[in-house]
């Protein structure tokens, strides 16, 4: 039987979440959400074995986000990262940069090129792992 | 018998102006680097499909504004280990989203000395692996 891959979404806006897991759920994968940075961080520090997180940026706090990358960027196998956010600057995007996020998505997201970054990132670490 | 191991690194530097090329070279050349030089995207693809290249400097505008970026990611994708530095005019949220987005290790503004964006790309590729009996050299495509 094929793996089905698994995502975590995190954003503190439910609607935002319940949407991106919809439409995932759609493309066949496994969606866990996380309605803040606490949140998800229990998640992927609890031993969930993520193929791909999407994490808004602002939530608890202003660039929080980058701390839920932080984390997912730290776990073996290392989960495809990507970033959402309405709020990109320079400090911010330069810090993704530097911590090797995977994907910067600037809200409001095109759902088709968001569901195409996954994919692809996802089918990248494959290869590589 | 003792298998083949490639021991010489190996630099693709793409960049339209022929003076920065040169002297992207030098340094990496004076590193022990061999040097693969391109000027426009279809010389450089040419070039990934012959060589194994660690460094990539490439910069963001090359036959037009831009074109640089897509390349980059084309160069994450073939040799995903490979420090991938991009030369950009301004650094902005738009580059460093393309930059994210391609896969791009660094950028570096277009004016950079060549050597400090030379040793910033060694740093990450571990120096001291590189064989001192080795010959570095150039070849332009």
């Amino acid at each position: 039987m094929a793996h089905q891959p698994s995502l975590l979404i995190v954003d503190d806006e439910t609607n935002v979440a319940l949407t991106l897991q919809m439409v995932f759920e759609r493309e066949g994968y496994a969606v866990r959400t996380a309605n803040s940075c606490a949140g998800a961080l229990k998640l992927l520090e609890n031993g969930h074995i993520f193929d791909a997180v999407i994490t808004d940026l602002n939530m608890e706090k202003e660039n929080i986000g980058l701390e839920v990358a932080r984390a997912a960027l730290r776990l073996h196998p290392k989960p495809a990262v990507v970033l959402c956010t309405g709020y990109a600057s320079v400090d911010n995007s330069a810090a993704a940069l530097q911590m090797k996020v995977d994907y910067l998505a600037t809200k409001p997201v095109d759902l088709e090129e968001l569901k195409r970054a996954v994919s692809r990132l996802m089918a990248f670490r494959n290869e590589k792992q | 018998m003792s298998d083949t191991i490639k021991t010489t690194k190996t630099a693709l530097i793409v960049h339209a102006d022929m003076s920065v090329l040169s002297a992207f070279q030098s340094s990496f050349v004076g590193k022990g680097y061999v040097a693969i030089l391109a000027r426009d995207p279809p010389t450089a693809l040419l070039a990934l499909t012959q060589h194994f290249f660690d460094v990539a400097v490439i910069s963001s505008r090359l036959a037009e504004g831009g074109d640089g970026w897509p390349l980059a990611g084309v160069v994450h994708l073939i040799f995903p280990k490979a420090f991938v530095g991009v030369l950009t005019p301004e650094t902005n949220v738009l580059t460093l989203q393309a930059a994210i987005n391609n896969g791009v290790t660094q950028i570096f503004d277009a004016s950079s000395n060549p050597d400090h964006v030379v040793n910033t790309s060694l740093g990450s590729q571990q120096i001291g692996s590189i064989n001192p009996s080795a010959e570095p050299g150039t070849s332009i495509h």
